[in-house]
């Protein structure tokens, strides 16, 4: 007879969280956005700031506020808590399908170049003057260059219909590098105030996000992200690997093709409105695999909502620590990100592999 | 059982860097066979298993139900080959079913959820190979045994024509290492053909009823077990003395492995044995080069099996027969003739008493001696009396373990 390892009953009980927590995160998520909106220089009470949001996006009539504060909740304040769950949403599903196509916990979409791409294409915007000309300038400018060096990346990686892991990640730091290098370049011929304005976007700057910025990127992101939804049962197989996927049918080089090219959109999108946040696409799916498990057809969507929980909450935090001024939210990030990621190192030591 | 060839292969080579894996093989399986890739290390039968399934790009021909595979979509031929690989590491705690469910795969379309159907073909292949109750159990909190099992379900539930097992079972213990080869012999006799690497050699031959051994790319030999799995095969391989025979005990083929050093000896030793005293001797002189003859024996005693294994001359008599004169002389000269005569710790009867007395032509006698003489004499005392006679004149009384003391 064999030796069973009997450890069902606790098991089930995770299954039966599990399918509760997609609804508890999106309330949790409803709850910060509002509060994100709510806080801030001029306070804004909570109920009056849900009802100023469903007022001006049509879904009650007849109520009036205090005057100013429907601009104020409206016009400021909730397209900058958007773009911070948007850009959450796309770094953290990116991160969870990087992981996952990748099989390694290391992954993050900034290996892909995609924030110095970015930071070349938004230092030109300043540098030429177009960001001061038109607000639409600066995150095309950062998509175009984002896209650019994710596509340079991906073509020096590309053999034989595979992208291995190596050197995607290797070319990833050669041309980060040198995209950096050009990007200094610029900031060395610009003026103070120019350098200035790249440092704050390279921070991960939400301040002064409008509506317009949220019509920009809203519909990439969603998309990008739905269809990365669709490939959870592929992700599922490729964490068996690569040979494993074959053997039922799954073509795992197009696959990370498609899966590359949707993170690429995501994260160009929410890197060009946000600026470089980083450690959003690493730590939050980590969080995520601890609660719900490998399985990407929940462990994905819990990851998209966790990611916008995590990023505006950290954008509020960014805006209240040193009122009246505040900080990048990257470095918000950078600051929990960094930290966490070190425990996961050392506890990796400990039990002698990463936990994935 | 249909005739059709099922996998047809022709003129496969596959290289990489410029190192060639796969030199010429040309292949045909028919429906329902149940065929063992063997050979040692490196021989190419996992390679030769990836092409079949489209992993490794070869070239020359693979018609899988007379179609080439570079004709089918991936999900297709997922459908109609699917491969168990040898080391398929899991380091994430997917629960079972999940696992066996990814089996799935190649019948949902994308959007498509798993059905009710599909859950139906998983929750029977994982009744089939007795995984039902470690469903929700996570990969890797299983034992071995378990994986391997779950792993196989997954298999199964690919509902495929063909099935490649690369080394199913090539880590585990011994009470789970023959369970995949039972369920795919069973399988087998449905009609579902099966393709697998064996390392090892006798559950190869108990299963499969076809045996393909490879050696550095190339295919050795082709055919019933017997017929591939000859010392000659063996030798040139392995590299191994090995002796290919069928065990009386279990009825199967067995194969005696052993180290080819030791340089002939030019010592003559005769073995005097029957009812099976003999074969631990002569497996011993055999081992160490001697130049060997042994009788007489019964016929039907196991001791013949072994002589017939290693190769040793020895003289039989009759079934249930008392040595003729015949037969007794011919004893008595290899007796004569031979520098050390062993006598085993046989037992004795009016039918064999001859092979005492012949004893006593001995030049140099060895006698081993496990148990009293008294036990083993079936004549009413006349053995033990020649028996002590002969002990007088032996060179010395020993046990069997410790008969490499005298050699």
């Amino acid at each position: 007879m064999e030796v069973k390892v009997t450890k069902p009953a606790s098991f089930i009980k995770v299954n039966i969280q599990k399918i509760g927590v997609i609804p508890a995160m999106l309330l949790a998520l409803l709850v910060v956005m509002v509060a994100g909106t709510a806080i801030g220089a001029v306070y804004v009470p909570f109920f009056d700031t849900f009802k100023i949001i469903l007022k001006n996006l049509g879904l009650i009539h007849n109520t009036t506020f205090t005057a100013g504060q429907e601009p104020i909740i409206f016009l400021v304040r909730f397209p900058r808590v958007l773009i911070a769950a948007l850009a959450g949403t796309a770094l953290a599903a990116s991160g969870t399908v990087m992981q996952g196509m990748f099989r390694n916990p290391m992954a993050d979409p900034g290996l892909l170049g995609i924030s110095s791409g970015a930071g070349l294409g938004a230092v030109l915007a300043i540098k030429l003057g177009l960001a001061a000309a038109s607000i639409y300038f600066m995150p095309i400018f950062a998509f175009i260059g984002a896209f650019l060096a994710i596509l340079m990346i991906f073509l020096l990686s590309y053999r034989k219909g595979k992208v291995p892991v190596l050197t995607l990640i290797l070319s990833g730091i050669a041309i980060s590098t040198f995209i950096g290098a050009l990007t200094n370049i610029v900031l060395t011929l610009s003026y103070d105030y120019q350098v200035k304005e790249f440092l704050f976007w390279s921070t991960g700057g939400l301040d002064g996000r409008r509506w317009e910025h949220v019509q920009l990127v809203i519909l990439p992101i969603v998309i990008s992200v739905a269809l990365m939804f669709v490939y959870s049962r592929d992700l599922n197989i490729l964490l068996m690997g690569e040979e494993e996927a074959k053997s039922v049918g799954l073509n795992a080089g197009r696959t990370r093709t498609i899966l590359l090219i949707l993170i690429s959109v995501a994260t160009a999108s929410s890197v060009c409105v946000s600026g470089a946040i980083s450690f959003v696409g690493l730590i939050v799916p980590h969080i995520m695999r601890l609660i719900v498990g490998p399985n990407h057809k929940i462990l994905l969507p819990t990851s998209a909502i966790g990611g916008a929980i995590f990023l505006v909450v950290c954008d509020l935090i960014s805006r209240v620590v040193v009122i009246p001024n505040e900080i990048g939210v990257g470095i918000i990030t950078a600051l929990i990100g960094a930290p966490y990621f070190l425990y996961l190192l050392l506890r990796s030591k400990k039990e002698g592999g990463m936990v994935l | 059982m249909s005739t059709e060839n099922i996998i047809e292969i022709q003129k496969l080579n596959f290289e990489i860097n410029s190192n060639k894996i796969l030199n010429n093989i040309s292949l045909s399986v028919k429906t329902g066979e149940f065929v063992g890739l063997i050979g040692p290390n490196g021989a190419g039968k996992t390679t030769l298993l990836k092409c079949i399934n489209g992993i490794n790009k070869a070239d020359g021909v693979i018609k899988i139900k007379n179609k080439p595979i570079q004709e089918f979509s991936d999900k297709k031929l997922a459908t109609d080959v699917s491969l168990m690989h040898q080391n398929t590491t899991i380091s994430f705690p997917f629960p079972a079913i999940e696992i066996v469910m990814m089996g799935r795969y190649p019948y949902l379309k994308r959007l498509q959820r798993e059905g009710k159907e599909d859950y139906n073909v998983a929750k029977k292949n994982m009744e089939y190979t007795d995984t039902s109750k470690l469903e929700n159990n996570p990969i890797t909190e299983m034992s071995g045994g378990e994986r391997q099992r779950v792993l196989f379900a997954k298999t199964l539930t690919q509902e495929t024509d063909v099935i490649l097992l690369d080394e199913p079972t090539a880590s585990l213990d011994i009470t789970y290492q023959e369970q995949i080869f039972k369920y795919s012999k069973e399988r087998s006799k449905q009609g579902i053909t099966i393709i697998a690497a064996i390392h090892d050699l006798k559950i190869a031959a108990r299963y499969c009823t076809r045996l393909v051994l490879m050696n550095e790319g190339e295919i050795l030999a082709d055919g019933n077990p017997q017929e591939v799995l000859t010392t000659k095969n063996l030798s040139q391989v392995y590299g191994i003395n090995a002796l290919v025979y069928r065990n009386r005990i279990t009825g199967l083929l067995d194969i005696y492995v052993h180290k080819q050093d030791d340089q002939k000896r030019s010592e003559k030793v005769h073995v005097i044995g029957g009812g099976g005293s003999a074969s631990g001797v002569l497996r011993e002189l055999y081992e160490r080069g001697y130049y060997i003859s042994a009788g007489v024996f019964s016929h039907g005693d196991s001791d013949i099996g072994s002589a017939e294994v290693f190769g040793i001359k020895h003289v039989v008599e009759k079934p249930f027969s008392e040595i003729s004169d015949q037969r007794n002389n011919e004893n008595i000269s290899l007796v004569k003739n031979s520098d050390l005569v062993i006598l085993c710790n046989m037992p004795f009867g009016n039918q064999n008493l001859r092979n005492l007395e012949s004893a006593k032509y001995a030049q140099r006698l060895v006698i081993v001696e496990d148990d009293l003489p008294e036990t083993r004499d079936y004549t009413n005392g006349k053995a033990t009396q020649i028996y002590n006679e002969l002990k007088k004149t032996a060179v010395t009384v020993i046990t069997s373990a410790q008969l490499h003391e005298v050699l």
